[in-house]
């Protein structure tokens, strides 16, 4: 392998950065004087042509033709990231205090200090949180932990004797106890044999419901339930995956998670779920079709029974390309959100959902243009901020 | 070809410049793929390797072949750490087929898979598994430093709790198992050439301490130079923590300015008296 030697540099103030503690008397503390462009200067060689990946961008390597594109030159000094102090955030293994009154969260961990005395220390990377006297680490990052009353959209993934198995995008996967759901034929009748043997004609793998958290184990692990009218199988509509509470961006935890949106374009009422988990699903609004002789009768029992039947079908409904168009522009907005680091929430959803319509219409393809990445999703992200 | 000991007494310089205490440039990066809960890119020198983390997440009924230890998944206690690694055909001069059962990878993956799995706190993660892949596209020494390296930075990034980074790096020596030089200098950070002449080891510690995770000697060394080595790759160690930690740092630092994640209380604003 050839070896490119470079001239090197000027001799400036430069001592030699890696230098070890029996070599040299200035030992680590260079390592924090000029932390901020070591990483383009080691020992004179000149790495001004170094290219680094845009993290923003997706890099896949499929993408060949687009990561090449992707490559940008580091800008020398941020000097913007010296108005948030390093001490903003804390790193797995930073020592917090040692001060035995605190008591430790989660994302922190005791390790021995020094001879019988215990510290808090952070075993994530995030940002430190304070209740009375609990420290804990909130993660930059992290998969989804469910809590109790948390709106989940899930997938089976796995039938058993008396119960499904979800996928919420949590570390483990939820349970959907047969007792826990809305049986046809009303919400007061008993379970029975015949509802275990035919399991799978409730749910079956691949299927995706709309569930509540309901109950936790002591692993983390989750119960759901879809004992309500608002939950169940979803049909007529798009999934979606993006970040989830906890995740830096994505949805967040709000006053409303489902809710219709009137769209435009004559569109009609469309359906957006947003699981705390972070799965979306976006579907055509359809009303219950309620037969003419339970019309006259009264009472939530009632209506329940007959809109139950059709409860576990797989069949869509009739959806007209107008509707099909708009479910497309909203998870467009949706992921021009999450790729710009906004939150996901009915706001701005709603907003960006308007947004992208009047970006549509000023396009050449008129409203049949629902493309909002690139250009246009930063268009779209830059004009949610301003507001 | 014997590497130019000559030329190195009397420059004290290596076959790429560096002195015999420097590293390589290490550059790394942080969430390069959205699609993954954590992922990780990072150059040490011309070894450039990439990783991915999923997980922890409990696998289906179908339970796929995975490899390595840390306890295993399924209805352990403790999550299991998998680790797999592809090594690309263009990585190395030589294009070397490997297949899936070569026991060189197989070992790279234990490896790698137990010194996480006993810094990670995998007893958080009941049932479940946190997949590691790990893709090498470019060699030119020090492989599974920067493997180990990538991978702790991809789980940090995937906001798994662990005891502390384990950052890792080789230390080797001047001269080779036979020559009996007394004068032989320990060298930190090996590249290939040095790898293929010189006699070296891998070493992993365990964050700021002194505690190492991983030591893998893999040829023939006088003894006596052996502690040298050994110091001299754990004081490298430290400064690949720092420099993990610095990339970590400023990748939260700028979700934190672009509003991705609130601010929290920072630990000078608060008052822990």
């Amino acid at each position: 392998m050839p070896i490119t030697i470079l001239p090197p540099k000027a001799f400036r103030d430069q001592p030699p950065r890696h230098s070890l503690n029996h070599d040299s008397d200035d030992v680590m503390s260079d390592a924090t004087s000029d932390s901020e462009d070591s990483d383009s200067q080691p020992g004179g060689v000149s790495l001004d042509g170094g290219a680094t990946i845009h993290p923003r961008k997706r890099h896949r390597s499929g993408a060949g033709a687009a990561a090449s594109s992707t490559f940008t030159k580091r800008p020398k000094t941020n000097a913007a990231i010296n108005s948030i102090p390093r001490s903003a955030i804390v790193t797995p293994g930073e020592r917090i205090t040692t001060d035995p009154q605190w008591m430790r969260g989660h994302g922190t961990y005791l390790s021995s200090a020094s001879l019988g005395e215990q510290a808090i220390t952070s075993s994530l990377a995030g940002i430190v949180t304070r209740t009375n006297k609990l420290l804990s680490v909130r993660p930059l990052r992290a998969r989804y932990t469910p809590e109790v009353g948390d709106l989940v959209v899930g997938r089976i993934v796995e039938v058993q004797a008396k119960r499904w198995r979800v996928d919420v995008g949590s570390t483990q996967l939820a349970a959907l106890p047969l007792s826990a759901i809305n049986l046809p034929g009303g919400i007061l009748r008993k379970r029975t044999e015949t509802d275990e043997l035919q399991i799978r004609t409730f749910f079956a793998e691949g299927d995706l419901v709309v569930a509540e958290v309901q109950q936790l184990f002591q692993d983390g692990g989750a119960v759901l339930h879809t004992r309500s009218l608002k939950y169940g199988k979803l049909r007529n509509g798009v999934f979606m995956a993006v970040s989830g509470t906890g995740g830096g961006g994505g949805v967040v935890r709000s006053r409303r998670q489902v809710w219709t949106l009137e769209s435009a374009n004559n569109g009609g009422p469309i359906d957006v779920i947003l699981g705390v988990n972070g799965y979306v699903w976006i579907s055509k609004h359809v009303e219950p079709v309620v037969p003419e002789e339970a019309k006259g009768q009264t009472g939530i029992t009632n209506l329940e029974e007959v809109v139950s039947a059709t409860m576990y079908s797989s069949q869509n409904d009739r959806i007209e390309p107008e509707t099909m168009r708009e479910i497309a522009r909203i998870r467009g907005v949706v992921t021009a959100l999450v790729e710009n680091g906004l939150r996901v929430d009915e706001d701005m959803v709603t907003k960006g959902y308007n947004e992208a319509v009047e970006l549509a219409l000023v396009s050449a393809d008129g409203p049949e243009d629902v493309y909002l990445g690139g250009e246009r999703g930063e268009q779209l992200a830059a004009a949610l901020t301003a507001v | 070809m014997p590497l130019d000991t000559s030329a190195y007494s009397l420059a004290l310089l290596r076959v790429d410049g560096r002195r015999w205490n420097e590293l390589r440039r290490i550059h790394a990066q942080i969430r390069t793929q959205a699609a993954a809960d954590g992922s990780s890119y990072l150059e040490m020198g011309h070894t450039k390797v990439m990783c991915v983390v999923n997980g922890p997440s409990e696998p289906g009924p179908r339970r796929g072949a995975t490899s390595g230890g840390g306890g295993g998944g399924g209805q352990s206690k403790n999550a299991e750490v998998a680790v797999n690694i592809v090594i690309a055909g263009f990585s190395s001069v030589d294009r070397k087929r490997r297949g899936r059962g070569d026991k060189h990878i197989l070992e790279l993956q234990s490896t790698i898979s137990q010194a996480l799995a006993a810094s990670l706190h995998t007893h958080l993660f009941p049932h479940s598994t946190i997949n590691i892949s790990l893709h090498v596209l470019s060699q030119d020494g020090s492989l599974l430093a920067a493997l180990i390296n990538a991978a702790t930075l991809a789980c940090v990034d995937a906001g798994i709790p662990m005891t502390d980074y384990v950052a890792a790096c080789t230390a080797g020596s001047t001269s080779t198992y036979a020559a009996n030089d007394e004068g032989a200098d320990p060298l930190l950070d090996m590249n290939h050439q040095e790898e293929q002449e010189l006699p070296g080891l891998t070493v992993a510690t365990l964050g700021d301490s002194d505690r190492v995770a991983v030591l893998v000697c893999e040829s023939r060394v006088q003894v006596s130079r052996l502690e040298g080595m050994l110091a001299v790759g754990v004081d490298g160690c430290k400064q690949v923590r720092e420099i993990l930690d610095r990339v970590v740092r400023e990748k939260g630092i700028k979700m934190i300015q672009e509003g991705t994640v609130e601010r929290g209380v920072g630990l000078n604003d608060m008052e822990l008296d």
